[in-house]
């Protein structure tokens, strides 16, 4: 061990180090210019150029850099395999999205916005490392990285009160599942000797049996996870800081970062430990129940249309849970994974559209769109409530939509390992979910109003909203190719 | 290509009524695409083989290879009739609701294309996967036409329908999923199919709910019998009749409520049939009350289109009544059933409509002496009364007499109490047309706000296929069984090794009789 990495460690993690540069360049130029904004058009150019460099840098490394029987970095810090790369490819799309929204709404945009595209670009590269990690410690830092940056994102809102409060809420809560995680890894190594989670793999089967510490350990990993993804009941932070944070980086925190730390959760339940632990499977079971039934049920009561949307997040991290439980109990890993990952990718589509609606109707920073206020908006903007209506239908599962065969997916390998009854709770909630998702439409096409839309143009916001509503439709009548796709890379 | 041609055409049509540029001629427009899809499920008609019961001019692709989905579309005996029901009332709702919707006639227009997409298409589909995909379809455009064009009531009623056949949906999709895993287990690879699910034998314990068959049953007989819909199932629908606009009202009960009687036919009974016979009892229970009950609450209601409504509840308890008898006349009778009632319902909401355009009322104790008003409007009325009464010489007849002769052949009880519905309709249709058309003229009769004048021409060329098929099925039975016959008889004959062959296989031709 006299080399701690190689040439090819570095190509491997390219993608981190060209979006760590890139996010340098706006808050640098601005330095140089004696801390004088640039026009927010060349910010956006230059994140968004980030983005897309470290997007096109992953799929070179992937196509030519990695063999599956190799793919660790670092003596196996980090590994670029299949479920990284899914990970890595939606978080940037959805990040890209989210700096698009972040240049067109009134609460983010103007001043500091160069400063927002630093934090938003960090953030991300927390997440590269967090979907890569293959060690506790590494996993998290990354978790580190990206919460602290979002933090600060949410905290530097032009709005005054509730950012303030959403900032302050998450990063309590945050730090708390924070130390309970840490807490987590200190006996995983105490009692296996390691935080290598492949290490940790290995000796599981035996441990999960016979030390109680070990079960004690990767419980409150799981905790940690728990928290972060917003399963019942330690969902509560949700609702406030989905609602309080400006609506582009809600629609980050509800795609990219769920897709990250659901990721990081699969790589913890791959480890097998609930095929050993009967109680501790029941007790995701359970969760999974809890979380898709509060979700579900509280949207029904919500009139302000973000409160909503986090509370239908809650809800379909619960649906996710049932395939994170899936892949834990699968001999056949793979067919867990894929459905989990399909359905973030579907997820983070129609989250990434009904958020971005949100945010045209934004006049400034103070507004709170309300569900009542969507009246009229179909005589309005045809258009666009049509595409409301495509990601409202298919969060609630309805076909030909992507958000129904992710859930087809996701449910027919829950169904494929026996978790019928699991199964069952969760098309019963996509019912109860349909209910509240058909408010909105209702509103918009059935009652007369004058819904408000922001008074400046926001092209590039709506043109995000018409490619995601098209994806949400083509890619899921196109389901077949991309799911086999994507659980072959598993 | 014929089938995909019928199924998927409207859904092109859909997107050059979205795209057509004059507003004024939205709905010639759309009557005239209506007519090239009827006349193109027409030419499906004549090329259809009536001498075999396999699936004809089926089209298969495979679409999602890792589950075994595919595009399968097929046809026979016992889809046959669904699909051209739909073709044939398409066109004449169209021409019927020309001034019914006043507001967003593209949006309507749209909405009804892509709602005979899903009908057609639900009929059609061999496949589990897309058979679901276009069952669900059916509500979206369905849940707007009530929403947005419908009643007072309109959100209510239009949520409750949607909620409603989800959650009989739902449970479907999962029992669809295990069905497809014991697909794999049976035979290596994992199909969505439904010939490889009629070919599953799943194990059967009489008497025990918690066994893999009863499961399997209720949760597709749950979905069906929301949809039919069965009697404790069926609060849903006077709410959406009611609320719907008219077109929405006599497409809902002229080809939707087919769509779940025609899923006990090709699903449920041929798939589970232990449990279909086992639980027999239940079901035909289920019709008998559905008779007497719509039809006693039909007798009080105080509004004609509700009356109609609860009417359908009755009507759709034969075809239950008739599936579930088992044998070939039952079969027949209820497949004939579903046509008439989708005839002679669809025609009373578009009259119900069409009174209502004149006095925007509905309420029967306001109405009275039309008669001598309203002569032509009268006699349509009449003749279309006498059909859902089930008057000889009328296709009602026909349907209704096979069916009771089906139930008297299997359960003598049933088939007793069953009767006893065919007076109660004449009753309580009879009793309102005496309200509203004979005795003092009513409250509405000589409104000066509401001139009251007869059929227009085009209302004439709206009713006048109806009068027609009302008489050439009711005269004429075996022109329509004989197209099914064959396929009924297989669906009787092997009900409990239900397989349906793809005609022109290799592989099966050898092993047909005839």
């Amino acid at each position: 061990m006299n080399s701690y990495f190689t040439l090819l460690d570095i190509i491997r993690v390219s993608p981190l180090i060209i979006l760590f540069l890139s996010s340098l360049i706006p808050i640098t130029i601005k330095v140089l210019r004696g801390n004088q904004e640039q026009s927010p058009e060349a910010t956006l150019i230059q994140g968004l150029g980030g983005i897309l460099a470290a997007a096109l840098l992953t799929m070179t490394v992937r196509a030519v850099a990695v063999d599956p029987a190799s793919a660790s970095v670092f003596s196996g810090a980090l590994t670029i395999d299949g479920l990284t790369f899914w990970t890595w490819m939606l978080v940037l799309l959805s990040a890209a999205t989210a700096l698009t929204m972040m240049y067109d709404n009134p609460a983010t945009n103007g001043d500091q916005f160069s400063e927002l595209t630093f934090l938003t670009l960090s953030s991300v590269l927390g997440m590269l490392i967090l979907a890569a990690a293959t060690d506790l410690v590494i996993v998290f830092i990354g978790l580190e990285t990206m919460s602290l940056a979002l933090y600060l994102m949410i905290a530097m809102s032009h709005e005054q009160k509730l950012s303030k409060e959403a900032a302050f809420k998450y990063f309590v809560l945050g730090s708390f599942a924070s130390a309970i995680f840490l807490y987590g890894i200190s006996f995983l190594f105490g009692t296996a000797g390691s935080t290598s989670i492949p290490e940790i793999m290995a000796l599981t089967g035996q441990l999960i049996v016979t030390n109680r510490l070990f079960v004690f350990g990767i419980a409150l990993v799981m905790l940690g996870f728990c928290f972060k993804v917003s399963i019942a009941p330690f969902h509560a932070w949700t609702p406030d800081v989905y609602q309080g944070a400006p609506t582009p980086h809600t629609a980050l925190m509800a795609t990219a970062v769920k897709a990250t730390c659901f990721a990081a959760f699969l790589r913890i339940i791959l480890t097998k430990s609930l095929v050993g632990s009967e109680s501790l499977f029941n007790f995701l079971q359970w969760l999974a129940v809890i979380t898709m039934l509060v979700g579900n049920v509280a949207a029904i009561v919500q009139n302000n249309f973000k409160r909503m949307l986090a509370y239908s997040s809650i809800a379909h991290s619960g649906y996710l849970l049932v395939g994170v439980i899936t892949a834990g109990v699968s001999d056949h890993t793979a067919f867990g994974t894929g459905g989990v990952m399909f359905y973030l990718l579907g997820y983070s589509l129609m989250s990434l559209g009904a958020f971005a609606i949100v945010s045209l109707m934004e006049k400034n920073e103070t507004t709170s769109v309300q569900i009542d206020g969507l009246a009229g908006y179909a005589r309005k903007r045809p258009l666009m409530a049509l595409c409301l209506t495509v990601f409202l239908l298919s969060m609630a599962g309805v076909p030909p939509t992507i958000g129904f065969f992710g859930k087809f997916y996701l449910f027919a390998s829950a169904v494929g390992e026996g978790l019928i009854w699991l199964t069952v709770w969760g098309v019963l909630n996509s019912v109860i979910s349909a209910y509240y998702y058909l408010r909105p439409i209702v509103v918009m096409y059935m009652q007369d109003g004058d819904a408000e839309e922001a008074t400046h143009p926001m092209h590039a916001t709506r043109m995000a909203i018409l490619a995601a509503a098209f994806l949400v439709v083509a890619l899921g009548i196109l389901s077949g190719p991309i799911f086999t796709v994507v659980e072959r890379a598993m | 290509m014929i089938l995909s041609t019928v199924t998927l055409l409207p859904l092109v049509f859909a997107l050059i009524i979205a795209l057509w540029p004059a507003e004024k001629t939205l709905r010639h427009l759309a009557l005239g695409l209506s007519l090239i899809e009827f006349f193109v499920s027409v030419f499906m008609l004549v090329k259809f083989n009536p001498h075999t019961a396999d699936l004809q001019m089926v089209e298969r692709y495979t679409w999602i290879e890792r589950f075994g989905i595919s595009y399968f579309l097929g046809l026979d005996g016992l889809s046959l009739w669904l699909v051209m029901l739909t073709t044939f009332l398409t066109p004449i709702v169209l021409l019927g609701a020309w001034n019914a919707i006043e507001n967003r006639v593209r949006g309507f227009l749209v909405c009804m294309m892509i709602l005979q997409t899903a009908m057609v298409g639900t009929f059609l589909a061999m496949d589990a996967i897309f058979f679901y995909l276009f069952w669900e379809l059916s509500l979206v455009p369905m849940y707007f036409m009530v929403g947005i064009w419908g009643g007072t009531r309109r959100i209510y009623a239009t949520v409750k329908f949607f909620i409603f056949t989800m959650f009989g949906s739902v449970l479907m999709l999962v029992a669809i999923i295990y069905m497809m895993f014991l697909t794999q287990e049976s035979s290596g690879t994992m199909s969505a199919s439904l010939l490889e699910f009629y070919k599953l034998k799943i194990p059967f314990v009489g008497g025990q709910f918690l066994s893999l068959q009863t499961l399997l049953f209720f949760a597709f007989a749950l979905a069906f019998a929301i949809k039919v819909p069965a009697f404790p199932f069926h609060t849903w629908l006077p709410d959406a009749h009611v609320e719907a606009p008219t077109p929405g009202s006599v497409i809902l009960a002229g080809v939707m409520l087919k769509m779940g009687t025609y899923g006990f036919m090709r699903w449920v009974i041929p798939l589970f049939p232990e449990a279909s016979e086992y639980w027999a009892w239940l079901f035909m229970s289920i019709g008998v009350i559905g008779i007497i009950y719509g039809a006693l609450v039909a007798m009080v209601q105080p509004d004609i289109k509700k009356l109609v409504a609860y009417s359908s509840v009755s009507h759709m308890g034969y075809v239950l009544i008739g599936l579930f008898a088992f044998n070939e006349f039952g079969a027949a009778g209820s497949l004939y059933q579903m046509l008439n009632h989708g005839i002679s319902t669809g025609a009373l909401f578009l009259l119900v409509g069409m009174i209502y355009e004149r006095t925007h009322s509905r309420e029967i104790s306001r109405y009275g002496g039309l008669a001598a008003v309203l002569p032509l409007f009268t006699i349509a009325f009449f003749v279309v009364t006498l059909s859902s009464i089930a008057v000889p010489m009328t296709n009602g007849f026909v349907g209704e007499f096979l069916i009771l002769l089906g139930a008297f052949k299997a359960q003598v009880w049933v088939a007793s109490i069953a009767v006893l519905g065919v007076i109660l309709g004449a009753v309580y249709m009879l009793w309102m047309f005496k309200r509203v058309f004979f005795g003092e003229p009513g409250e509405l009769v000589g409104d000066k706000q509401h001139p009251l004048h007869d059929l227009s021409l085009r209302e004439i060329v709206v009713l006048a296929p109806m009068a027609v098929m009302i008489f050439w099925m009711g005269l004429a039975p075996n022109q329509f069984l004989s197209m099914s016959q064959e396929s009924l008889r297989h669906w009787v004959e092997h009900r409990t090794n239900y397989e349906l062959n793809i005609a022109g296989d290799a592989s099966t031709v050898s092993g047909e009789q005839k």
